[in-house]
């Protein structure tokens, strides 16, 4: 396998109408540009080009080298297919909407919206303080809603991570990036390893048997990803749990007080057996509207409707 | 080798695109090539379809390892094309043959030969220079020779669209050669119609490409002719070549090619036509695109 890097399209190329601004982030699938069309609106542009296999070291077309590539090459192109038709279905405030999608250069390109605002890691790592129990339980509840959505549409994410979730200038989480869903869709080894982020892939995830992953797959990322905004860290990697189980108890990490409650939810997300996790989206969802019992100090099913905006001042 | 390679065709304000430009390479060597169909006469565009089907048909063919002889075959080729044409009109009883211009141009061991006929044409810019250029067969570039018109001045001609060469005219065309141009690292061929090069001097390129490279620069230059046209512009194309260090990883290196094997693209009909395969067919990638657009344009937002 060559060792060259793929080369991202450069600034001020005009794609299908659309102007680069510049590349956004890339993966081991795609690289994400920020681009404008005529009118000046921003959008998000996802170019599938797969980093093991597609070559792009000069010009602008995507270059496969050998005849086995290509055939592995265009496997993935039917899977981001299925990212694109699936996201295409969803339209809903916590879900990235697709507003187009063409071929180009010899590959594809998604074109989705572009959310203004910063991911919930770069929250994190900013405003430990903001993460009270109401803001946290505020921004889950809202994602569910999303993730049913997809589930309601037969996808899983497979890659819930605070990195992939972006809060939106007014305060509402989007869920992006469904770029590792493919791995769904097919049991055939391939070389389009799926992608996964240590410490919020479930424990399927690693084993690759695609009939054991299913919305409870996403739901331990979910608490993976709870449990990183109260601890600031996340847990530890599920394969490594699977040799021994070395789960620091949320409640030794987190900076501020929560409910028990909490993290009991947290916990139950991470069970490693996932028959033990709440097994959907909306089943975690009401586990999250549930008051705690001394709801004294935190009324936040009163606040669920006002803007979230205000917790983030700066 | 290694090079840079970017091409481009554009309509302009024309209703529809009479340019046709492709290149193709192999191990060894490379051949760009750009025919502007003339508008005026029928089917431009056959004749510049024609033309690139046909010099790249011949490339394909005569350069299997490497040319022997880079500048016979170019003024070959570009005549097999004429013939293509004439062929073309009778077999189809056309009233009038359709013509084009044509520029094309051959890489090989680090040496460029170029040949052309009508008025596209090919620039060699070094250092931000303008270091070679075809000249135009056309009535204004022959009056400027004779001292009766300047070049400025030949821009607004009424006659700057007449051209004495061309493939599909009565006569078979005058073909002009040059080159014999070794190449050094950062050299760049440009190759256009003039649609192109009629708003943008190649000086213009030359220095713009100091600071930027062929991929980066030139959609936005031909956006800039085109709106320099002024809602009068004629189709817009290019072909673009820059010759890379030779022992750059960064620059794909046609050593990975197999032999005799030919990485070609083009906006003809016949070359654009994709390999098929059997796992994922194009039928199938349109139908998801299809698929795709439509859910996109079904589900409210």
């Amino acid at each position: 396998m060559p060792s060259q890097v793929n080369q991202p399209l450069p600034g001020g190329y005009v794609l299908n109408g659309y102007r680069i601004d510049k590349p956004l982030s890339s993966g081991g699938f795609s690289i994400v540009y920020l681009a404008r069309d005529e009118s000046g609106t921003p959008f998000a542009i996802k170019e599938y080009l797969p980093s093991s296999l597609a070559l792009r070291s000069e010009g602008t077309e995507v270059r496969i080298e050998d005849e086995a590539n290509l055939s592995t090459f265009r496997h993935g192109l039917k899977c981001f297919f299925e990212e694109g038709r699936a996201l295409a279905l969803i339209s809903h405030p916590n879900v990235v909407r697709v507003e187009n999608f063409f071929r180009a250069n010899e590959t594809v390109y998604m074109v989705m919206q572009y959310v203004r605002g910063r991911t919930l890691q770069f929250h994190i790592q900013r405003n430990r303080a903001e993460f009270t129990e109401t803001f946290i339980r505020r921004i889950f509840i809202h994602l569910m809603n999303g993730l049913r959505e997809v589930h309601a549409n037969k996808l899983l994410h497979l890659d819930i991570k605070p990195a992939n979730v972006y809060i939106a200038m007014d305060g509402r989480p989007v869920l992006l990036d469904f770029g590792a869903a493919r791995i769904t869709l097919s049991d055939e080894p391939m070389k389009l390893k799926p992608m996964y982020t240590a410490g919020f892939a479930a424990p399927e995830q690693y084993r690759f048997q695609p009939g054991e992953l299913g919305p409870w797959s996403d739901i331990y990322s979910v608490g993976a990803s709870m449990y990183t905004c109260i601890a600031g860290t996340p847990p530890q990697a599920a394969d490594a749990r699977l040799e021994k189980d070395r789960l620091i108890p949320l409640r030794t990490l987190a900076r501020q007080s929560y409910s028990d409650e909490l993290y009991s939810i947290v916990e139950a997300c991470l069970k490693l057996d996932h028959l033990e996790r709440p097994q959907t989206a909306f089943e975690l969802q009401k586990l999250l509207m549930v008051e705690p019992q001394d709801a004294g100090r935190r009324r936040f099913l009163d606040t669920l409707n006002k803007p979230i905006s205000k917790f983030f001042s700066r | 080798m290694r090079f840079t390679i970017f091409q481009d065709s554009r309509q302009g304000d024309r209703s529809g695109n009479e340019d046709r430009v492709g290149y193709s390479f192999s191990k060894e060597v490379l051949l760009m090539v750009v025919a502007d169909g003339m508008g005026g006469h029928d089917q431009g565009e056959v004749a510049a379809e024609i033309a690139v089907n046909e010099i790249t048909r011949q490339f394909q063919q005569e350069a299997r390892n490497r040319l022997r002889r880079p500048q016979d075959f170019l003024v070959t080729a570009i005549n097999a094309a004429h013939r293509a044409i004439v062929s073309h009109a009778v077999a189809n009883n056309l009233l009038e043959c359709p013509r084009t211009t044509c520029v094309a141009c051959i890489v090989q061991a680090g040496v460029a030969w170029w040949a052309h006929a009508g008025d596209s044409r090919l620039y060699v810019l070094r250092a931000g220079q303008l270091a070679a250029a075809t000249q135009d067969h056309s009535r204004v570039q022959q009056m400027i020779d004779a001292g009766t018109l300047t070049p400025e001045t030949a821009a607004t001609h009424p006659d700057r669209n007449k051209i004495y060469s061309c493939l599909g005219g009565v006569v078979p065309p005058i073909v002009a050669v040059g080159g014999d141009w070794t190449l050094e690292q950062g050299d760049t061929i440009v190759l256009s119609s003039d649609g192109f090069w009629s708003q943008i001097p190649a000086s213009l390129i030359a220095g713009l490409l100091r600071k930027q490279d062929i991929v980066g620069l030139l959609p936005g230059l031909i956006t800039e002719a085109h709106r320099r046209a002024a809602g009068e512009s004629d189709n817009l194309s290019l072909v673009a070549m820059t010759w890379e260090a030779q022992d750059d990883p960064r620059h794909a290196d046609t050593q990975t090619l197999e032999d005799e094997q030919f990485t070609t693209s083009s906006n003809t009909m016949e070359l654009d036509r994709p390999i098929p395969h059997e796992d994922v067919t194009d039928e199938e990638i349109e139908r998801a695109i299809a698929e795709i657009q439509d859910a996109i344009k079904r589900v409210p937002r």
